[in-house]
């Protein structure tokens, strides 16, 4: 009988265990309630008047992808790049749709024929120890030059290939580029085989800007790789720790990053107010929940991205002083591959566009506070939104615009019945595949975009794979097929319309057999055109021919946009932070700490 | 019965006869000894009432949740969900709460137990299966094929279980063995079989390796019995009880191992409910959301316990010598 009773204990304490463990559940709700606080109001002046000191720390979940100005092409190696170099033109926190003066004195000249650009560089900008030496223009030019090189691996050139002799491939070694002038120290030419001078113009503040000299990084790009990752010579008010020949010390990959002042740094010659003493990332903090919970309750932190949207519910309820959002200026979408059935007929895919409810996919990522939804491509805040309709997008698209966020099924029958599908649902039996990513909120929005083609009538078979897979192992290789990829996302790279659109829609640029990103295998000739056309536009006119294009893409049914999204950044309370609209993350070079 | 049962008679006559009634002998056959020491143990007699219930729950889960008036386990209904797209608790008409798509946690758990009974059981049969053939083979023949088979065994014990079978897993997730293995439930079934049956093989070739050498089998040899009449009517006989006592340990073992596997995200299609992937969703937001970790995880632990307590049972009752 002993072992009777025992076992009854045994059911008796897990059921106290489970009521334990029920009830701590509660009470952390209620404790941190008290937390609150009421000074309020989640808005921030970008007022400058900071304190000077202090040592800041930024949890991140991820790395930088490259610390080479050269290399990188991600908002977390940009959001590094801001504080401790100096493009020829950034932007500052105020303003996320004209960039000022960085390393340039002042705003580009344009020739009449739009074919040729001028760039002064200002005086008494000096590059890091060890270098210690002042940044001359040609240091700019061979900045240019290297991003070719194969052994750099510059990661966006189709903006620059339109300087007269710059290479249309990788090059083996650097190679001069005949287009590149300097006649004095201070002064870069490019001179452009088009006029596509306005669009050029908008690309000078990419980190393909960031001057290289040329006598201290020649031995370090001669490799291949080029080690100059690890040997960048700084320019902005910070810099990584290194040792005297240049090596980065302070750069562990995986693990952390510090940062310190650049002694030769001069502010007068600088916009960036650099308040803090030193920076240290810690780029291993995988947890988005501790490390968000971490920065709440700590002190002189920040937190790279946005928090789980559980923790988001309690800073815009409860701890409401701590937190700031900004427009990531992109948008969300979910992909139709036109070439796989049964997308590959546009009757469908209208249909689904208007049956798909987007606010039930905005609600997995966390509802409204992470964005608007989006009715067209081009985001808000964002050069050519208000052409293409605003929020309100093009209200004579019947099956896509701002009165069916969550999804109409009737015009959706109407579109299906176009199709020759009488029942107003999908009646095929081709199966869709949707891949997504295996983590929240990827998984999230996977869950819902199945069940949203599932009340279509489609069949779906989803796969979850690890994040970095979906675009380089699926997505981006069309021999996959995939029908829908899911978590699919396009982020400015400059505030320029053709920069959001080109990329991810023009037909000529598909890629077949790796790395391509236009999802939807989207092939219309008549976008192309429109695209080689509105590139050469400038002004209003250039941003009313985006704004057209924009809706061309919708009436081509090439993928349900869904969310322009927000950021939401976080912070510890004696942090006084403003984000960067560029990036979409907190500007280092503004924060301080209130000691 | 056949001369296997032996064993059991056998091994009750072990017994201290201290306190056997002194009136008159009935004769009692196996069946009726097994059936009466196991009434005698009420635990295990709730446990498996318990255990009934959840394959009853399973089998009739569409009627059981139409009855309550739930929703489907895969509607989602953005409309339960808070303004930050989280879930919301226990309501009328949600006894158990939603979980962070809008679906209805009563309705899932029940729809879970499907998932966790169906993998728990094919699972089991295929390991006894496999793992009983491969043991008596090895057990009764000995020999180089012996050698062979208990060296595979050795690789398959050698390789830590849970990475084997995430591999696995992954690997087979768009279906293996040239289209055999069909992604989804089989994947897992598949996945926890081939880990699983060496150990059923192992303790069925131990068992083997000593009956064989029994006076009873010798007999049988000698009046020139077939391996094949030896292998099924004298030895199988006498694994059953193990066999059995094993088989509902592996059940409980069973489930969890889906549950684990579904956590790690290889098990069931993500959509199926089941409740291992249900605490596994439910790990992140778990400080403001309890009742969606709480209520898959008590369903996967009484149902567990319920199996071992129904085991422990069946061993005792089958063989009461290894409870003294």
């Amino acid at each position: 009988m002993t072992r009777s009773s025992l076992r009854f204990l045994l059911v008796g304490m897990l059921a106290a265990l489970a009521f334990v463990v029920a009830a701590c559940g509660g009470d952390s709700n209620s404790s941190s309630s008290s937390d609150s606080s009421s000074s309020g109001g989640s808005a921030q002046s970008t007022d400058t008047g900071g304190q000077n000191g202090g040592k800041l720390t930024m949890l991140a979940s991820s790395d930088v992808d490259y610390l080479d100005p050269g290399h990188t092409y991600y908002t977390m190696g940009y959001d590094v790049l801001l504080p401790t170099n100096r493009p020829l033109y950034s932007f500052t926190p105020d303003d996320a749709e004209k960039p000022v003066p960085d390393l340039a004195e002042s705003d580009p000249q344009i020739s009449k024929d739009q074919k040729t650009v001028t760039v002064k560089i200002k005086k008494g900008i000096k590059y890091a120890p060890p270098v210690n030496r002042a940044v001359t223009s040609k240091d700019v030019k061979y900045a240019f030059e290297r991003f070719f090189s194969a052994n750099v691996g510059g990661q966006y050139p189709g903006y620059f290939q339109g300087i007269e002799g710059a290479p249309t491939k990788p090059t083996t070694g650097v190679k001069p580029i005949s287009g590149i002038e300097t006649p004095d120290d201070q002064t870069v030419v490019f001179h452009l085989k088009d006029p596509t001078a306005v669009a050029f113009s908008a690309a000078l503040v990419m980190p393909i800007t960031v001057p290289v000299p040329e006598d201290y990084a020649k031995e370090f790009d001669a490799k291949n790789p080029s080690t100059y990752n690890t040997h960048v010579a700084f320019t902005g008010p910070y810099m990584v720790e290194n040792d005297s020949s240049g090596n980065l010390t302070g750069y562990k990959p995986g693990k952390s990053i510090s940062i310190v002042r650049n002694p030769n740094w001069d502010k007068s010659t600088d916009y960036r107010p650099a308040y803090l003493d030193s920076i240290f990332i810690r780029t291993n903090a995988t947890d988005a929940n501790v490390a968000a919970r971490q920065v709440i309750d700590g002190q002189s932190m920040i937190l790279d991205t946005n928090p789980p949207s559980n923790i988001l519910a309690d800073l815009v309820t409860k701890i409401k002083d701590q937190y700031t959002t900004v427009p990531s200026g992109g948008y969300r979408y979910f992909p139709m591959n036109t070439e796989v059935p049964p997308f590959d007929n546009i009757n469908v895919r209208k249909a689904v566009m208007a049956g798909f409810s987007r606010e039930a996919a905005r609600t997995a990522r966390g509802g409204k506070y992470v964005g608007d939804i989006a009715t067209h491509w081009l985001p808000p805040n964002f050069p050519g939104f208000d052409e293409a309709g605003g929020l309100k997008g093009f209200p004579d698209l019947d099956y896509f615009n701002a009165d069916n966020e969550d999804g109409n099924m009737q015009i959706a029958a109407k579109y299906f019945k176009a199709a020759g599908m009488s029942s107003g649902h999908y009646e095929g039996n081709d199966e869709i595949l949707m891949v997504g990513a295996n983590v929240d909120p990827g998984k999230a929005q996977a869950e819902v975009a199945k069940n949203q083609l599932e009340k279509m009538g489609f069949k779906v078979r989803l796969r979850l794979v690890p994040q970095d897979a979906v675009y380089t192992d699926w997505c981006q290789v069309p021999s996959k097929k995939v029908g829908m990829c899911v978590g699919a996302g396009w982020f400015k790279d400059f505030a320029d319309p053709q920069s959001m659109l080109e990329p991810v829609f023009k037909g000529s640029l598909i890629n077949r057999s790796s790395g391509n990103i236009n999802y939807s295998m989207l092939n219309d000739p008549k976008v192309d055109a429109a695209m080689d056309k509105a590139a050469l536009a400038t002004g209003e006119d250039r941003l009313k021919q985006w704004a057209a294009i924009d809706k061309m893409i919708l009436q081509d049914a090439a993928g349900i946009p869904f969310i322009w999204d927000k950021t939401t950044l976080v912070r510890s309370k004696n942090v006084k932070s403003v984000p960067n609209p560029y990036i979409a993350l907190w500007d280092m070079s503004f924060t301080s700490i209130q000691q | 019965m056949s001369t296997g049962t032996e064993a059991l008679i056998d091994s009750e006559q072990n017994e201290p006869v201290a306190d056997a009634p002194t009136g008159e002998i009935a004769a009692r056959s196996p069946m009726e000894l097994f059936w009466g020491r196991l009434r005698r143990d009420k635990v295990a007699i709730v446990a498996l009432g318990i255990v009934l219930l959840m394959v009853l729950m399973a089998i009739f889960a569409p009627l059981i949740v139409k009855l309550f008036g739930l929703p489907d386990p895969n509607v989602q209904n953005i409309d339960l969900l808070s303004d930050f797209g989280q879930p919301t608790g226990p309501q009328s008409g949600h006894p158990l709460g939603v979980d962070s798509r809008g679906r209805d946690v009563l309705s899932r758990v029940i729809y879970g137990s499907r998932v966790s009974l169906e993998v728990a059981f094919i699972a089991t049969a295929l390991i006894v299966l496999i793992g009983v053939t491969a043991g008596l083979i090895t057990g009764y023949y000995r020999g180089k094929l012996d050698t062979l088979v208990s060296r595979v065994m050795d690789l398959f014990l050698a390789f830590p279980v849970l990475v084997l079978a995430v591999g696995l897993g992954v690997a087979c997730a768009d279906g293996c063995l040239g289209g055999a293995i069909q992604p989804g439930l089989m994947v897992v079934i598949f996945v926890i079989t081939l880990t699983s049956w060496p150990y059923m093989a192992r303790i069925v070739r131990g068992q083997v390796l000593s009956l064989r050498e029994r006076e009873f089998v010798e007999a049988s040899r000698s009046l020139g019995a077939s391996d094949k009449r030896i292998i099924f009517k004298e030895i199988l006989p006498n694994l059953v009880a193990p066999i059995i006592v094993y088989a509902t340990v592996l059940i409980p073992q069973n489930i969890l191992y889906e549950a684990a596997l579904s956590f790690l995200g290889v098990g069931v299609d993500p959509s199926k409910p089941s409740w291992g992937a249900m605490i596994s969703d439910a790990t992140d937001i778990f400080q403001d959301a309890w009742w969606f970790m709480v209520f898959p995880g008590l369903a996967l632990l009484i149902t567990v316990l319920a199996f071992n307590i129904v085991g422990d049972g069946l061993q005792d009752a089958l063989n009461p010598r290894t409870s003294k």
